[in-house]
């Protein structure tokens, strides 16, 4: 986007022997010269967009890492290459940084200059007029009975009518020039794109984010330690997080009813919380709801998700209970066919685990599976497998939703076959071979909630104000240059009527020549309009 | 009969309207093209005109719009006639169109863009309207079939691939941002669209010009390629700051409900992809020695981009992400 070179000579078929040899430094210049010039931003601008392209085709690990498992399973042979490569990690990847760092660096490196031009033509005045205005894309010319100063007062004063900056090098001239803002804002744009990267940079390093998952009836105190996963940025201490406490009271969830293709589509999400900016302090009803977070402290409170969570009970032999959670499923599809994973390691004399479904409005055949027919619990119902053995191998850290099976193994029934338990809200299961009961209690919902501070997002959003506001003016403003020169209107004056003489006043010829670096369909008004005036003028006279 | 379905045969009414307006334009364009067999005098009479001017003729300076058709080009009085018939048609058909998208807001009681069918129809409308308010000024009448063309085409796929019932909103688009956020983003990609359709007639009135064809058509009775190209430009300006617009305000969105402004969704992706395309346009533009014709192609890939990002991002699941509003499915 730097200087606007003209075209060099394309073939040459010997190198020039005259050419220098470059120095080091000389080759330094070279390569700047060449990464600021207005080419190699077009290049790099085109590279950035081809580059983003895969980050939407193939599973990016920022938004999904589950579906990045998934693609890696399903492609053994090419997800290691593209791995490498970094195509499930785009954003982040070297060649997509190096693209846009380089096209940031071209970019520098052309607005420091240009606005040290630009800031030195902001003082100039308008240039001198050249000798023969004919030769510029716009002119016109027009004889007066005005003085030759007279004209030119009706030309400056039709210019300065229209913001043109006017200065006379001579007493037979004038120049002007408007459209000092058209670099002013190309320069705004250019550098708040910067800004904007500095407030991505400034989130990236000062922001942290936590999420938490909170069934009905649960609270929490933010902390470091009790948020599901947290992922501060770089610089943050996380023993400065807002100590706030949540308590979820109720998470109100409608579901359309209607048939037709809109059936199951979420209508309405919202969270009502009871919310403590401190321990101890006075505490408020909020509502959480998805557009409307809740600000505590600089940080925003997000409701990103929900979903279910049975109470699962499970009882020794003897009937002391071992386990009873509200326990969250994360649901899968539309209709919330959820999974989860219960881990008992107090069992004995092996710890168990359990595995499987649970479904809001389960399908009763499952025929193809267990499946759910609607997203909202109206025949809830829980689905699942038992293991045994070491749930925790090489004490390894997992995560809580997944089982390790690699040390266990399936319960099975007398026959062999595995054992698979679906209950019902209140129903209870024996294991086979004396290990106990299962019990499914009640379904409470969780509300996911998102805890997160951006404090880049203000700079960034203050930088593409900005960047809009000077992509207008550098688009819509033309800079533009209008002379005009008088002389008298002698008799050798080629092609031009004298009025003089009738009432004996002197004749003025005025030329007007306008000029404009860009395609400009105004440039012609402007110049028929000092024309226009200056004819009206003589009509009047 | 209730709002929603007025709608849908207003949507219909207009579809009749504009598939008339389109076969007006046709027959428009066919009364241009005779003309022109016998303009090729006046279009070397044109030239001797330049010369004059470049000699510093006294009087006032040229002052013919860079819209207006072809230097040397007289349109006949029936070629005017069905012209402005055509026109009328297509005001008519916006009138409808705009109607059906009021009467589907009203229907719904919120803005009438919540889903790929309302999208695309209220698309189509914005696209109708930038036209109808142009196309006298400009005397756009040549251009009429490849604007209507499209519009059609988009009314078709929404009336038969993308209908979706009215109902309400799925809880991420109940906010003041849909009304402003897709607003722009549909009046940008109006914009977009008959740029688009200017760049093409662009490219084959530039081919025509170079490589002058043994039997001229109405291709040779339309502007300059010269004047088509600054057209072009100045509508992908307009629609580029406009989608300068929506990227921001989708980000200020996407803070509110998904509390990240910028997370690479494939929307977002592609909406980044189109901005830095047309951006490249812009550029190439601006760049002394790189050639409009190159320029426009860049502009060409951008508009491609803008179909993807309408079609492929919203409907193919490898592009599966946060912007799941098609209602399609």
């Amino acid at each position: 986007m730097t200087t606007e070179t003209p075209p060099r000579p394309r073939k040459r078929t010997q190198p020039d022997p005259s050419l220098p040899k470059l120095s080091a430094m000389g080759w330094v210049r070279w390569a700047w010269r060449q990464l600021t010039s207005m080419r190699t931003a077009l290049f790099l601008l085109l590279l950035l967009s081809v580059a983003a392209v895969p980050g939407s085709i193939f599973p990016q690990r920022n938004i999904d890492a589950g579906r990045v498992a998934d693609y890696i399973a399903q492609n053994p042979t090419t997800s290691p290459w593209l791995d490498r490569l970094g195509f499930f990690a785009v954003y982040s990847s070297p060649w997509f940084s190096a693209i846009y760092l380089l096209l940031f660096v071209s970019l520098v490196g052309c607005i420091v200059p240009r606005t040290k031009v630009h800031v030195a033509a902001l003082r100039a005045t308008p240039p001198r007029a050249p000798a023969r205005l004919s030769r510029l894309d716009e002119h016109a010319e027009v004889v007066t009975d005005l003085s030759q100063d007279e004209a030119l007062a009706v030309a400056r004063e039709v210019l300065r009518g229209k913001r043109f900056r006017l200065h006379s090098h001579d007493s037979t001239s004038l120049s002007g020039e408007s459209g000092y803002l058209r670099e002013t804002g190309n320069l705004v744009f250019h550098l708040a794109l910067t800004g904007i990267i500095v407030g991505m940079a400034v989130g990236h390093v000062f922001g942290w984010r936590g999420d938490i998952i909170l069934a009905e009836g649960d609270k929490f105190a933010s902390s470091a330690g009790t948020y599901n996963t947290i992922s501060p940025g770089p610089w943050v201490d996380t023993e400065t997080l807002p100590p706030f406490v949540l308590g979820l009271d109720r998470l109100d969830v409608q579901f359309n009813e209607a048939p037709g293709r809109g059936f199951g589509m979420p209508k309405e999400f919202t969270a009502y919380t009871t919310l403590q900016r401190e321990p101890g302090a006075p505490a408020t009803k909020e509502s959480v709801s998805v557009n409307h977070p809740i600000t505590v402290d600089g940080a925003d409170i997000f409701l990103l998700g929900n979903g279910y969570t049975p109470v699962i009970t499970v009882r020794d032999a003897k009937g002391e209970i071992l386990y009873r959670e509200a326990t969250p499923f994360l649901p899968q599809d539309g209709n919330y066919r959820s999974v989860g994973v219960i881990k008992v390691p107090s069992a004995s004399p092996k710890q168990l685990g359990l595995t499987g479904f649970f479904l809001p409005t389960a399908e009763p055949t499952f025929i193809h599976g267990p499946a759910s027919l609607f997203p909202d619990a109206k025949n809830p119902e829980v689905a699942l497998s038992i293991w045994e053995g070491n749930l925790f191998p090489g004490d390894a850290p997992q995560s809580v939703y997944t089982l390790n099976t690699d040390e266990m193994k399936q319960v099975t029934k007398a026959d062999g076959s595995p054992a698979l338990i679906r209950l019902k809200p209140g129903q209870t299961y024996e294991i086979p071979g004396g290990r106990g009961t299962v019990t499914f209690d009640s379904v409470k919902r969780f509300a996911g909630l998102s805890v997160r501070t951006d404090p880049g997002a203000p700079i960034s959003l203050v930088s593409a104000i900005l960047a809009t506001a000077g992509l207008i003016l550098g688009l819509t403003i033309k800079r533009r240059r209008v002379f005009v020169r008088v002389r008298p209107a002698g008799p050798g004056a080629a092609g031009v009527d004298s009025p003089s003489g009738d009432d004996g006043r002197p004749a003025t010829v005025v030329s007007i020549g306008g000029l404009s670096k860009d395609s400009d369909a105004g440039l012609a008004a402007i110049v028929a309009a000092v024309h226009d005036r200056l004819a009206e003028r003589n009509d009047r006279s | 009969m209730n709002l929603a379905s007025n709608a849908n045969a207003a949507l219909y009414a207009s579809m009749i309207v504009y598939t008339l307006a389109m076969l007006a334009f046709t027959w428009h364009l066919a009364a241009r093209a005779p003309q022109v067999a016998d303009s090729k005098v006046a279009e070397r009479a044109e030239v001797r005109e330049d010369v004059l001017v470049g000699a510093g003729a006294p009087g006032t300076p040229e002052r013919r719009s860079p819209y207006a058709a072809a230097p040397g080009f007289e349109e006949s009085r029936e070629s005017r006639q069905r012209g402005n018939i055509a026109l009328m048609l297509t005001y008519l058909g916006t009138a409808l169109l705009v109607a059906s998208v009021l009467m589907r807001g009203l229907a719904v009681s919120r803005p009438p863009w919540g889903n790929m069918f309302e999208f695309a129809t209220a698309g189509a409308a914005a696209v109708g309207v930038a036209y109808s308010v142009l196309a006298k000024r400009n005397n756009w009448q040549w251009l009429g079939v490849f604007v209507v063309g499209p519009i059609l085409l988009v009314q078709g796929l929404a009336l038969t691939v993308l209908y979706t019932e009215a109902g309400e909103l799925m809880p991420a688009l109940k906010s003041y941002w849909l009304a402003i956020h897709v607003s722009v983003a549909f009046i940008a990609v109006a914009f977009f669209t008959i740029a688009f359709a200017i760049g093409i007639v662009y490219l084959v009135r530039l081919h025509r010009e170079e490589k002058p064809p043994a039997k001229p058509n109405f291709m040779e009775s339309l502007p300059s390629s010269a004047a088509l190209e600054r057209t072009a430009y100045t509508l992908n300006m307009v629609a580029f700051i406009l989608w300068t617009f929506t990227l921001i305000a989708g980000a200020i969105w996407a803070k509110q409900a998904w509390g990240a402004y910028w997370q690479w969704d494939p929307k977002e992706v592609w909406t980044f992809v189109i901005w830095t395309v047309y951006a490249a346009y812009m550029h190439s533009r601006a760049t002394a020695g790189v050639d409009h014709r190159k320029s426009m192609l860049i502009a060409l890939v951008g508009f491609v981009c803008v179909i993807i990002n309408f079609t492929l991002v919203n409907l193919v699941s490898t592009f599966v992400g946060m912007h799941n509003y098609s209602g399609v499915g």
